[in-house]
């Protein structure tokens, strides 16, 4: 997490070394509560930045049966490795169009890392334990961050011009708005989003061995 | 009322009215009895099958949806599986694999027809071939609707062409498949049957008649049934429209219940739930029976015992009618016998005291009529006894016999008395025969009034007239007594014309009808004087008596007389006969 964002301030600043604006934004759900875990991200409409995957690969765990973090933002061409840190086996898997992967049931570190090539929104799961979900948003731009629990991110470095500013949540899909960013402006978006119900599975009770003693 | 229409009917005998009453009223209860308990029995069983077709309706809705979430919960059991998943792991699902792999699950699930939709409700498979667009749009139509619920899952009655998966009805069934949940990859759509053995499973649980309809509206034809064809056949394309009636079905009637199966696909269905009246109406038409038995039994007990009760009212009355016409006859001494105790018993009872007192009431006129005269005891009886009286214009005679009181002595008591009663009983006829009364008896002295009580326009002239005959009759009385060697009678007669005061004279207890006056005492004062023997004469009459008579008698004036307590003498005649 700190690392993608370090990677992403390294990237604007690498870009615009001269004068860089920076998007607040802030979710509010229609309770007027903080949404964590969206995606907030601009795409400059005038000429649309170059992607730089980092060299280290980003890590998505396995661990009490259940993915961490539950939604990475990653660039195109990011590879993504995927250590499974409990006692049980895990099968990831996907079969979500953007990227078609399985890692058979393996325990430890992943033998080798996913890239993930194509933009898009990929759902994780696992094969064994149904409750098991995360999600990887693949991007091909440059400019986005997480929304932490209190609802905001920070996206930074951006060069002057106009943006669309998009924010995607697993309940919720994707809000888009557009905006100009002028000079080293610093400006706060907030942006509104309606959750659907949660429809994860809840983890099963007897999960941890809880079942018939 | 003489003009009244005559009456179409009428009754001869009491016996028949009374027939007619019991038996009409006995069968007009027992027939509207009949009637209503066949109706309510006919009300209360078609309810009781409106309600078990309600029951049935609902029976039929918890199946499909049992057998739906039945199929639901194994297809979600599939969804999860790793094979399935294993197919979208290919950049291109092959639809011959998914097919065949989806047959195998279909195996597993025992359902007649499975099919895989993409998450667009494009098809990825099916079992049974490819469909044809008409089976695949209701399952896309589903995928749609449960894309938008809450909870992703959706069901809908449908009807599949036949080069389909059979062309019968169904309830169609779509789940998702999540990879993982809640991201929806595909859908599963699944066929349940709507057919007969559907439809007999139903009718073994409701114990209702079960029958598909399908077709447009106005023209829906039987798909299922439970029903013999035959039967459905007689009844015809059905008009179904939703609700309860009964309807003809292989000439039996059935209660019915429509109900509309809301189709995803196009034309109309609907199910038809019957149960037989005949069939439900069986326990009650036992008690129909029965109350039809009681009806005519109950009608054959009230012919047989009407006339005997109405013979039973009848003849007393009967009885009582004939001893009227015994009682009108006079004969007061029949009395009737009725041994009752009832109003009848009541009203002889009444009869016999009114004999009773009819005899009495004779009785005591007779005994009037014997102790008066027949004219006051009339009189009496009309008038009541009121003490009071009148005056008027009477005639007054008194007969006396003569020397009597010696001769009495010389013969026993009774003799006597016989001897009198019978001179008495010939004078007192004569005054009846003119009209006259006796007034009393005095020892061996008669008086008699005329014109009184009764008025007498002549009362003069028949006093007169009564006194010649008196002298004639004692005359062949005598001629009798000299026969039997007896002493002849010899008598005088005084009579008198004046005006007196008539009435009931005596106290309350006592009464006795008679005249006062003066001229009541000439009257006897002309009787004694017949005994002077200058007058030679046994009619003695006083002037005013002559004057009324108006009469022609041979008379001789013998000059006037005084009377004690009056002041002018009396001019008396002695009558010697009529002219």
């Amino acid at each position: 997490m700190k690392r993608i964002a370090a990677a992403a301030i390294l990237a604007a600043c690498i870009v615009t070394a001269q004068a860089a604006g920076i998007v607040r934004v802030v979710t509010r759900d229609p309770a007027g509560r903080p949404v964590g875990d969206a995606v907030a991200y601009l795409v400059n409409l005038d000429s649309p930045a170059p992607v730089h995957p980092p060299a280290d690969p980003v890590a998505i765990t396995q661990k009490d049966q259940e993915f961490s973090p539950y939604v990475t933002p990653i660039v195109v061409g990011t590879r993504v490795v995927f250590p499974n840190l409990d006692t049980v086996q895990h099968h990831v898997y996907s079969v979500s169009p953007a990227k078609r992967f399985e890692i058979p049931l393996y325990i430890g570190d992943s033998k080798e890392a996913i890239v993930f090539d194509r933009e898009g929104i990929v759902t994780l799961g696992c094969n064994i334990h149904d409750w098991m979900v995360a999600y990887v948003f693949v991007l091909s731009t440059p400019y986005f961050a997480k929304t932490g629990p209190d609802g905001t991110a920070e996206v930074p470095g951006l060069p002057p011009g106009r943006y669309r500013l998009a924010v995607w949540h697993p309940r919720a899909g994707t809000v888009s708005r557009d905006l100009v960013v002028a000079g080293s402006d610093d400006t706060t978006q907030v942006v509104s989003v309606v959750l659907k119900p949660d429809h994860r599975i809840r983890r099963a009770p007897d999960a941890a061995g809880a079942g018939y003693r | 009322m003489g003009n009244a229409p005559p009456r179409l009917f009428r009754f001869r005998r009491f016996g028949s009215r009374l027939l007619l009453l019991i038996a009409g009223l006995l069968a007009l209860a027992q027939c509207a009895n009949f009637v209503l308990v066949r109706r309510a029995n006919r009300r209360n069983a078609t309810e009781r099958i409106q309600a078990n077709l309600d029951k049935g309706a609902l029976l039929f809705t918890h199946r499909v949806n049992a057998r739906l979430d039945d199929l639901s919960s194994r297809a979600a059991l599939m969804s999860g599986d790793y094979a399935i998943r294993q197919l979208f792991l290919e950049d291109r699902t092959d639809p011959a694999t998914v097919s065949s792999a989806l047959e195998t699950y279909r195996a597993r699930m025992g359902v007649p027809f499975m099919t895989l939709l993409a998450a667009d409700g494009s098809r990825l498979g099916d079992t049974g071939g490819p469909l044809p667009a008409a089976a695949l749009k209701p399952f896309a139509g589903l995928v749609e609707r449960a894309s938008q619920a809450d909870d992703p899952k959706a069901h809908a009655y449908a009807r599949l062409p036949p080069d389909g998966p059979g062309g019968k009805l169904y309830a169609l069934l779509v789940v998702p498949v999540y990879a993982p949940r809640p991201e929806i990859v595909a859908w599963i759509g699944l066929a349940l049957p709507i057919d007969h053995r559907f439809a007999t499973e139903l009718k073994e649980d409701a114990q209702l008649e079960v029958t598909f309809y399908y077709g447009a509206p106005g023209r829906m034809l039987p798909v299922e049934s439970t029903l013999p064809e035959t039967a459905l056949v007689s009844s015809g394309p059905s008009d179904i429209v939703e609700g309860d009636r009964t309807v003809d079905v292989g000439g039996e009637q059935y209660v019915t219940a429509y109900r509309s199966l809301p189709l995803i696909t196009p034309g109309s269905a609907a199910i038809a739930l019957q149960r037989s009246l005949r069939v439900e109406l069986e326990p009650s038409l036992l008690l129909e029976r029965f109350l039809l038995i009681l009806l005519l039994v109950s009608l054959a007990v009230a012919a047989a015992v009407a006339p005997w009760f109405a013979l039973n009212l009848s003849r007393p009355l009967r009885a009582l009618a004939e001893h009227t016409k015994v009682i009108a006859r006079g004969d007061y001494g029949t009395r009737l016998a009725l041994d009752r105790a009832d109003e009848i018993g009541q009203l002889a009872a009444s009869f016999n005291r009114m004999s009773e007192g009819l005899a009495e009431r004779d009785k005591v006129r007779d005994l009037l009529e014997k102790n008066v005269s027949p004219e006051v005891a009339a009189q009496l009886m009309r008038d009541g006894s009121a003490l009071g009286g009148e005056e008027r214009e009477v005639t007054i005679l008194f007969v006396d016999l003569r020397s009597f009181t010696a001769m009495s002595e010389s013969l026993p008591p009774r003799d006597v008395l016989a001897l009198l009663n019978r001179y008495f009983d010939r004078m007192s006829g004569i005054v009846e025969i003119y009209h006259g009364i006796v007034d009393k008896y005095m020892g061996d002295e008669i008086m008699a009034l005329f014109g009184a009580p009764v008025p007498l326009a002549n009362h003069a002239n028949n006093a007169i007239l009564a006194a010649i005959e008196m002298r004639g009759a004692l005359a062949r009385l005598n001629a009798e007594l000299e026969a039997e060697g007896l002493s002849r009678l010899n008598f005088g007669i005084g009579i008198n014309t004046s005006s007196v005061i008539a009435g009931n004279i005596g106290s309350s207890r006592r009464l006795n009808y008679s005249v006062i006056g003066d001229g009541v005492n000439v009257a006897a004062r002309l009787q004694n004087l017949t005994r002077m023997s200058q007058y030679r004469a046994d009619i003695l009459v006083s002037a005013s008596t002559l004057a009324a008579s108006k009469g022609s008698y041979r008379v001789r004036p013998l000059g006037a007389v005084p009377v004690r307590g009056r002041d002018e003498p009396v001019e008396i005649f002695a009558v010697d006969g009529a002219e």
